[in-house]
């Protein structure tokens, strides 16, 4: 259940950057997942639903964009894609040379504030 | 109003990890953190390589528990300095609770400082605490298939203990699947046998940590 403290972290550089800014309230936060990140979304939007309560960002949706694990393969030269949160090998030739691209993303990625 | 953060959510724990990092360079003292699901034998390696060390380096000890001190006081009894933190459900240790005990150790006097996290085999692996390197347990009896159920552990870690390898004639477990599936996550991982209750392997381990130490 540490997807509690990463709801915190999220809200906190929610706030954050919009008290900065001058603005009131949030109504939408937008945050990159990466499906190797170990946070499972559900769980994520249950924590945010109840530490929101009592800030700026009581009123504001979450919402989340996975990102699949992808990497390209030095052997083949090839990008690829997977379904799994990891690889262990290159999906399209086999080979183990290959380098993890995205998939480990913990964002805020953009908001919406008034 | 749109608004543009692009703000990584854990960049507030890896900048404690960062600090914690600076203040045990500081002190001249190692430190690792030691990882694995409960029951793997975290408390027993610690026993072991702390009885193995005694007199040539001195030791420290931070213990991460949901709740009680049972662990705490068997490290205490081998006369080392310890400190418990109880997480009081938190799943994992992060960079701030490190943060909060390191006025509480005596780090100068300190060649290396233990780290025990919360017994999982996910969290702890993705919180950075400032530590110089990440080692996990995986006792044998927990099988083969955990490598690529839990991957992000192996990937992280630098070393991995297989713990309770004396229990091998009595399971069913692949080791040569949890050595391949493993190097096959990450190649630099450096594995062990071990046997926290009959001290076999243990040799080998203190060995490896004495060349990091010194």
């Amino acid at each position: 259940m540490h997807e509690v403290s990463i709801a915190q972290g999220l809200l906190e550089i929610a706030i954050d950057n919009c008290s900065k800014q001058g603005y009131k309230g949030i109504e939408l936060i937008k945050v990159k997942i990466g499906r190797a990140s170990g946070v499972v979304p559900d769980s994520l939007l249950f924590a945010f639903e109840v530490l929101k309560v009592g800030t700026i960002a009581e009123k504001a949706v979450l919402t989340i964009e996975e990102i699949p694990v992808s990497g390209f393969c030095t052997k083949c030269n090839k990008n690829f894609t997977v379904e799994e949160a990891f690889v262990i090998s290159c999906p399209l030739c086999g080979a183990t040379s290959f380098r993890i691209e995205t998939g480990r993303e913990l964002n805020v990625d953009e908001m919406e504030v008034n | 109003m749109k608004v543009k953060v692009v703000t990584n959510i854990l960049e507030a724990n890896d900048r404690i990890a960062a600090e914690n990092k600076k203040i045990f360079d500081e002190a001249d003292v190692y430190v690792m953190n030691i990882m694995s699901g409960p029951g793997a034998g975290k408390t027993s390696l610690l026993e072991r390589t702390i009885k193995e060390f005694s007199g040539r380096i001195k030791i420290g000890v931070i213990e991460g528990d949901i709740a009680g001190t049972d662990d705490a006081q068997r490290i205490e009894k081998l006369g080392v300095p310890v400190i418990q933190i109880n997480t009081g459900g938190g799943c994992h240790l992060d960079a701030n609770m490190i943060r909060e005990v390191t006025d509480d150790l005596p780090l100068k006097d300190l060649d290396l400082l233990i780290i025990e996290n919360v017994g999982n085999l996910v969290c702890p692996a993705e919180f950075k605490l400032g530590e110089d390197m990440k080692v996990m347990l995986l006792s044998i009896a927990e099988g083969h298939d955990k490598p690529l159920k839990y991957p992000l552990m192996f990937q992280e870690s630098s070393a991995l203990i297989l713990n309770k390898i004396d229990l091998l004639p009595y399971t069913n477990v692949d080791l040569e699947k949890i050595r391949k599936d493993s190097l096959s996550l990450n190649p630099k991982l450096k594995i062990f046998e071990v046997s926290c209750k009959t001290g076999q392997g243990i040799q080998e381990w203190t060995n490896w940590v004495q060349t990091l130490v010194k």
